[in-house]
């Protein structure tokens, strides 16, 4: 009675001693492996999210480079929908717009009527696109030269543009494009450039007056750059008060 | 007794071929954990290596904006400490601060105050094109840039500058930095009369500030400037890393468990890297295709297409295959140009949209043309409609369509002068018909978008609004 009683324990205990074990091990080594499944996971969310900064640098500078193409063939409508409802535009010296139905007014009522007009190029090349996706990731700016080949001559325009992503779609929220340079075809930049443009000029009329007063060449005006030195990570000094004056240097 | 020990034996041979079952499942699954790791490391380092290009494409960017206004203490900055520059034929200038003073000597600028330049001084040096390679390891990397300047000082000079950057950078602890410039001046030409008006070099053609500031070293391979032809080595000679990515690849079927699903999380972010990875290749592309055009490279641009690819350009007709593809090319010119030849075609504004499986790609861009004839100059604009293929992870044209705006007189200029598109060649006839009927400037019309509007994602329809 009792031999058996005691070999039935004896194997019981084996029994149970190896169901344990297996037990434990399969349940240290599932815990083992959700914790490394759990690292491998963040690991490549990590990875997705450098990779979206990735596709966000293509997509905004997709939307500044369409931007020109519009502008090439006086497509207003098209060009007005690349702005946010609430997006603000300002160009040269002519004030601030307001809105989505005030930027196509700005293009429609002071560049022209809509599409191409034989005989009339405003070819508006988008130049040296230097995007920045901001920490947030659905902010962003750029810096980009429109370069202009018009039948009136040439143009040297800077762009530093915002970019808001709303429901996964980047979309202009401050166009600003401070002129650099124009000139007429037959000498060039030599003298004959163009000043600028002033809110009293013509329509439509701006809702806000130009936020930077300036002066394009011969004069010297610099955009404040949106980034920090690449290398040095030093934000931009201010330009020399003395800069675009005749004795600047000398 | 018997039976009981049998059934114990049996629990515990089951218990056994469990556990031993569990040890297969854990060996398949640590084969699948082993091999998806091994996939992160590759992500990791592709993301880190395209993550790189861009950066060196802000570089260069950076440079061009510095210049500009006359920052060329920050443009210098964007050198390493022993960073060298080589001006031309001037010579090679060492270290940062004979750099700055290289670039504020040049574009007018100021040593001694800060930036700015004085008032009349135009130095826009548009930095473009740049075909970017990164070396395997990750810690150097090499670009070509072209260059075109708006220079001059008001009422004295108007000047288009014209040339061709060879960067070198490093990886300095996550900080990438240009380590040498090569900047193969092609031209200065004047406003009046142009490039076309240029004539051949005699003797020295050292610049008027490398004799007042001497560079640190000499120019390693004296060239002559345009109007010879004159080709600056190519740092992607040789390679075709610069225009790879990920080859097409199909993700398998993975299991519904914990692991399958970070498989296939992998597949995903692997799918959008591969896409975004291809969109810097694409550039590469187009951006040698440029520069083998510019020096009438034309079978090196032709093994740019796919084997069944088509070219073609304004009304000029279908070309179909790389051979027929180099002999059209050749429409422009014999293989390397002549004495006096320009055939500058810029390549800027890209629209590249890759597709969702990362197998084919279409892009908009934009060339504006300078040419130079038998000492005429020419000005041409147009919109490039292209489609590529990733063939096997290399990217390459299926098909090239350049759509002429217009082609204009150069003294005259485009609006005074424009010049009609030519037809079809007789003596290189194309394969096909022009796909499109269209007239240059002085006509407009509106080159058909690949795309839809990418903000509201409608279509844009072609006709006028």
């Amino acid at each position: 009675m009792l031999k058996p009683s005691r070999r039935i324990p004896g194997s019981l205990k084996r029994l149970m001693l190896a169901i344990a074990l297996v037990a434990f091990a399969a349940s240290a080594a599932r815990a083992q492996e959700a914790a490394e499944l759990k690292g491998i996971e963040q690991q490549l969310n990590g990875l997705g999210d450098r990779i979206q900064r990735l596709q966000d640098l293509t997509e905004i500078e997709i939307v500044q480079d369409a931007y020109g193409y519009f502008v090439d063939k006086a497509q207003w409508h098209y060009l007005a929908d690349l702005f946010a409802d609430d997006a603000t535009l300002e160009i040269g010296g002519k004030g601030v717009f307001l809105g989505r139905a005030r930027v196509f007014e700005y293009m429609h009522v002071g560049l022209g009527p809509i599409g191409p007009r034989d005989g009339s190029l405003i070819d508006h090349q988008q130049f040296q696109c230097l995007p920045t996706i901001n920490a947030d990731g659905v902010t962003a700016q750029i810096r980009c030269i429109a370069f202009v080949m018009s039948s009136g001559g040439w143009g040297h325009n800077y762009y530093e543009d915002r970019f808001v992503k709303i429901n996964g779609v980047w979309q202009f929220q401050k166009l600003r494009g401070p002129f650099n340079m124009y000139s007429g075809y037959k000498v060039g930049w030599l003298d004959n450039t163009i000043l600028n443009t002033y809110p009293e000029k013509w329509p439509p009329w701006p809702d806000l007056p130009p936020t930077v007063i300036y002066l394009t060449y011969p004069n010297y005006y610099v955009e404040p750059f949106h980034y920090p030195n690449p290398v040095t990570g030093k934000p931009m000094p201010p330009p020399s008060p003395r800069a675009g004056g005749e004795a600047f240097g000398r | 007794m018997a039976l009981t020990s049998k059934a114990a034996r049996s629990a515990l041979s089951l218990i056994l071929g469990l556990a031993l079952c569990a040890h297969a499942f854990a060996t398949d699954d640590a084969a699948r954990l082993a091999a998806l790791k091994s996939r992160i490391k590759a992500i990791a380092a592709e993301t880190t290596y395209v993550e790189a290009i861009t950066r060196i494409q802000r570089l260069g960017r950076a440079f061009g904006y510095y210049t500009d206004k006359g920052y060329f203490g920050e443009a210098a900055d964007l050198f390493t400490d022993d960073g060298t520059f080589q001006w031309g034929v001037d010579g090679v200038y060492k270290g940062k601060a004979h750099i700055r003073e290289l670039l504020t000597r040049h574009g007018g600028g100021s040593l001694k105050e800060g930036p700015g330049l004085p008032f009349g001084r135009l130095n826009l040096r548009m930095q473009l094109q740049p075909v970017v390679t990164v070396a395997a390891d990750g810690s150097s990397a090499h670009a070509r840039w072209r260059e075109w300047g708006l220079l001059g000082e008001y009422k004295k000079s108007a000047t288009w500058g014209d040339a061709i950057i060879e960067d070198d950078y490093v990886n300095d602890n996550g900080v990438w930095k240009i380590s040498a410039r090569r900047y193969y001046l092609n031209f200065e030409a004047p406003y009046q009369g142009g490039w076309a008006s240029l004539k051949p070099v005699a003797g020295s053609w050292q610049s008027a500030v490398a004799r007042d500031f001497p560079a640190d070293a000499p120019t390693p391979a004296p060239y002559q400037p345009f109007p010879a032809v004159f080709v600056p080595a190519y740092d992607y000679a040789g390679t075709l890393r610069a225009i790879q990515s990920r080859a097409p690849f199909d993700a398998p079927k993975r299991p519904a468990d914990a692991l399958g699903r970070l498989e296939t999380l992998a597949d995903v972010k692997e799918l959008q890297l591969a896409r975004a990875h291809s969109v810097r290749a694409i550039e590469n592309l187009q951006a040698m295709y440029g520069y083998y055009i510019d020096k009438g490279q034309w079978q090196k641009a032709a093994t740019l297409f796919s084997r069944d690819g088509t070219y073609e350009f304004g009304q000029s007709g279908v070309y179909v295959g790389n051979a027929h593809i180099e002999r059209a090319l050749s429409l422009m010119g014999p293989p390397g140009l002549e004495q006096g030849q320009l055939n500058n075609y810029v390549m800027v504004q890209p629209i590249i949209n890759v597709s969702d499986d990362n197998r084919t790609a279409k892009a908009r861009w934009r060339s504006d043309v300078q040419l130079a004839r038998g000492g005429k100059g020419r000005w041409g604009g147009g919109v490039y409609e292209n489609e590529y293929v990733n063939d096997k992870g290399t990217w390459k044209f299926s098909a090239l369509h350049y759509y002429v705006t217009f082609w204009g007189d150069y003294d005259q200029g485009w609006a005074a002068k424009p010049y009609p598109m030519d037809p079809p060649s007789t003596t290189i006839p194309p394969d096909r018909p022009p796909t499109v009927v269209y007239q240059s400037f002085p006509k407009l019309q509106v080159v058909p978008y690949h795309y839809n509007n990418p903000v509201s994602g409608k279509p844009i329809p072609a006709e006028h609004e």
